[in-house]
């Protein structure tokens, strides 16, 4: 028999409690819990299943989770669920021992719920915290290495890879593509990427969506804002729009995963992820425009109209660097000094872009003005140093010039600091024309020391020593040119290479010109020159002279 | 004889079945990665973001065994995984047991599968507040100290243990999916077990993936709620018997 003051206690009890049978159903409860429901103690709550009181969540959660462990471990404790009691949700703790075995209906399940709607509260307030705290840490994250790749991208070729790359592995889109507005307003797919990457052009309306969508802000906060300017297409893409300082560059699309299971998109930092594009865009179109501008100056500044002096065949090639968008600084030009003699120069400008492209159209200019009949290439090189000096144009730049008598072959030549000129012989031997040396432009050493080659190189192809090594003042190399001889003059991009040292470069120069079939391939000499492996990252430059050429007799 | 447990517990939810048809079969439990002793590392978030991920691993699991054409016991979620693996790969299949079958959880137009998407939120919710056994699973290898002699006992709720993000990315599969399309494609022999009472599997719902399969069986068993394998095992043994006995 159970005191009546125990059962006085049972109903009375701070928390609630509840006998349930093994399907779940309330067998029995107490004030406590009644009272929680609206019509308080009237309402007989027996029969129910207590999972039928839970929020839908809870719901599924007794089934899949609370009843398989109270089944097979024959208790839980408190689990968070929640009560659906008078018209809105109670948190409460929940804790339950099933006694018995075997068929629902020997079986008792006690329950005890603990009112929990403060502690909710506060827990609820730290989940909140916790995910958003790890939400910031992954967008982070993920806008670290999408800034770090926008970067590091050269062009707007560059930037727009960077950004499909960074929309599917980054941000996990199944495909992306990057379209880019131009000067009429249309639109041109100039990146994309995955599997089922969308190529159908976004619609006007969409593209104005998206281009206005940054307007409609509801000032709740940065993050919000951000967001609010990536828009979802009708058909479930995702358009970021790409705004620069002034300009709106285009959009970029992104076809999300689909799958139930997928986490969805960060659109906070998709936005961002945006911005940085658009800001990228600006810097590479701005860099392109600078690079075009100092192509086109040099591509000028190259004597287009060779002269074609009778008994010589002039022909020359140039190069840019394949990897770099900057502008190089190699140059050649060739012009009549006076009625007999013809001035050749190849020289190299230090530095890149538009800076150096100006640099080598004045010192192309101030070599044409120095070069007068009668003076010479030791004093031309003279006086054009003296300009470096004065002007700092040009500093540290290197040249080799030359002047040829058309008449009887007689080349004299100076070099300040440039690679060596090259002859080579109808019978295949090659000479580097160390002769003439001095300093490279504007540059005054300590010791005014000259400038010696690199001692593997003395030694030419044929083993002849060259002697005629000249300090900075010294005098001009000679050579008379016999039938059949190639002159080449040329710039470190033929010879120098990451993977091998200068004297074997030049060695390598020097055999290919040597073995090269002649004029014919003029308009292709770089390339074969370089037998295919053109160099990366350095422009090159050859120009080649033929005395007497042996088929034109 | 392959076993595959449903959303929430692992391979345990079939202690009380399983050993009734070591006799006559060899018996297989397998634990879904994410879940009970599975290799957490396994886990890939691509891959398993559609339960077609989770048929894979049981096809990869299959072709391993090699077992030939087996019977395969799928509860809930993992029957739907089964049908899938049986679409794709029809000899590795001789028959399926489907214990509670759900193709999608969420209604739609002429389709009543229980829940709204809504609802589905709230269970990510009640999920979110409930890390079973996880954090006293991960709180020693985290504190480095291993020679805690609690260790040694079986944990509280362990049956249900899972990584947080892998559980809700998992409830998210399971009940976002839709493979109601997927029912066509099956010619391997089934069975479709309902219980009389289940608000996870409505009868209907039960009915209905008998009605789309191409040839099943279906079996009403007298149990109340989602997991007869734990609160009718007796029933669910004897209509699975039937089923299989020649």
């Amino acid at each position: 028999m159970t005191p009546p003051g125990r059962a006085r206690s049972w109903d009375s009890a701070p928390v609630a409690l509840l006998r349930l049978d093994g399907a779940g159903a309330i067998l029995d409860a107490n004030d406590t819990f009644r009272s929680w429901f609206d019509d308080a103690g009237a309402r007989d709550l027996r029969g129910t299943r207590l999972s039928a009181l839970l929020s839908v969540g809870g719901r599924i959660y007794w089934e899949t989770h609370l009843a398989p462990l109270l089944r097979m471990q024959g208790r839980v404790e408190e689990i968070a669920v929640e009560l659906r009691a008078g018209g809105t949700r109670r948190p409460v703790l929940l804790s339950a021992e099933l006694h018995g075995d075997g068929d629902d209906d020997d079986i008792v399940i006690n329950v005890a719920l603990f009112d929990a709607r403060e502690r909710s509260r506060f827990e609820r307030e730290l989940m909140a915290a916790h995910a958003e705290a790890e939400r910031s840490a992954a967008s982070v994250r993920t806008l670290l290495v999408t800034t770090t790749a926008l970067a590091r991208a050269a062009g707007v070729e560059g930037v727009c890879e960077a950004l499909v790359h960074a929309a599917v592995g980054e941000f996990r889109a199944e495909s992306a593509s990057v379209w880019l507005v131009d000067g009429s307003g249309t639109l041109t797919l100039r990146a994309r990427l995955g599997d089922d990457a969308s190529v159908e052009k976004p619609s006007a309306a969409l593209l104005e969506a998206t281009r206005d969508a940054a307007s409609i802000t509801d000032g709740s906060g940065e993050s919000a804002a951000a967001a609010a300017e990536v828009v979802i297409a009708p058909d479930g893409q995702v358009v970021v729009p790409l705004h620069g300082a002034d300009t709106f560059h285009g959009i970029l699309v992104l076809a999300p995963r689909a799958h139930a299971g997928d986490d969805a998109l960060d659109r906070g930092a998709l936005a961002a992820t945006g911005q940085q594009g658009g800001v990228a865009l600006d810097r590479a179109v701005l860099h392109e425009q600078s690079v075009s501008v100092a192509y086109e100056l040099q591509r000028a500044m190259l004597t287009e109209h060779l002269p074609q002096p009778e008994r010589a065949r002039l022909s020359t090639d140039y190069r840019p660097a394949e990897r770099s968008l900057e502008v190089g600084g190699d140059w050649y030009d060739a012009f009549w000094v006076d009625d007999v003699t013809l001035a050749l120069a190849v020289g190299d400008v230090v530095g890149h872009g538009l800076d150096s492209a100006t640099a080598m159209g004045q010192l192309r200019t101030v070599v044409r003005s120095c070069a007068e009949s009668g003076v010479g290439p030791v004093e031309v090189l003279a006086r054009v140093d003296r300009f470096v000096q004065r002007r700092g144009v040009g500093f540290g730049s290197t040249l080799v010039y030359a002047e040829l008598d058309v008449t009887t072959g007689r080349l004299v030549f100076a070099c300040a600091g440039h690679p060596p000129p090259l002859v080579t012989r109808p019978d295949g031997d090659a000479e580097f024309l160390w002769q003439g040396r001095r300093r490279p432009l504007g540059v005054i050493t300590a010791t005014d020391a000259p400038v010696l080659p690199p001692a593997a190189v003395m030694a030419d192809r044929s083993g002849r020593h060259s002697t005629h090594l000249s300090g900075p003042e010294a005098g001009p190399g000679v050579l008379e040119l016999r039938r059949g001889d190639v002159l080449w003059l040329y710039t470190d991009g033929m010879v120098e290479r990451r993977d091998r040292s200068l004297p074997t470069g030049l060695e390598a120069f020097a055999r290919a010109a040597a073995g090269s079939p002649g004029a014919a391939v003029a308009s292709e000499l770089v390339p074969s020159l370089l037998g295919g492996e053109l160099n990366e990252y350095d422009d090159a430059c050859v120009l080649r002279l033929e005395w007497d050429a042996l088929d034109t007799s | 004889m392959v076993f595959a447990h449903g959303f929430g517990c692992d391979q345990s939810m079939w202690r009380l079945v399983a050993p009734a048809f070591e006799d006559d079969f060899r018996v297989v439990l397998l634990d879904h990665v994410g879940a009970g002793g599975s290799d957490l590392a396994a886990y890939d978030p691509d891959r398993h973001a559609s339960l077609e991920g989770y048929a894979d691993d049981v096809v990869e699991l299959l072709e391993e065994l090699a077992l030939g054409p087996v019977v395969f016991v799928g509860h809930s979620v993992s029957a739907t995984i089964a049908l899938l693996a049986a679409a794709r790969r029809p000899e590795l299949f001789d028959r399926l047991v489907l214990v509670g079958p759900s193709p999608r959880y969420v209604d739609d137009v002429g389709y009543r599968g229980g829940f709204s998407a809504q609802e589905i939120e709230e269970l990510l919710e009640t999920m979110d507040a409930n890390y079973l056994g996880w954090s006293a699973f991960i709180a020693p290898v985290i504190m480095g100290s291993s020679d805690r002699p609690e260790l040694g006992e079986e944990l509280t709720n362990s049956f249900c243990r899972t990584d947080p993000a892998i559980a809700k990315r998992f409830a998210r599969t399971t009940f976002l999916s839709d493979n109601r399309a997927d029912l066509a494609a099956v010619r391997t022999p089934s069975l479709v077990v309902q219980c009389r009472e289940d608000v996870i599997a409505p009868v209907e719902v039960g009915e209905y993936v008998h009605d789309q399969l191409a040839d099943s069986k279906f079996v009403l068993i007298d149990a109340v709620g989602h997991c007869p394998n734990l609160s009718a095992p007796e029933e669910l043994i004897t209509a699975m018997r039937e089923y299989l006995s020649p």
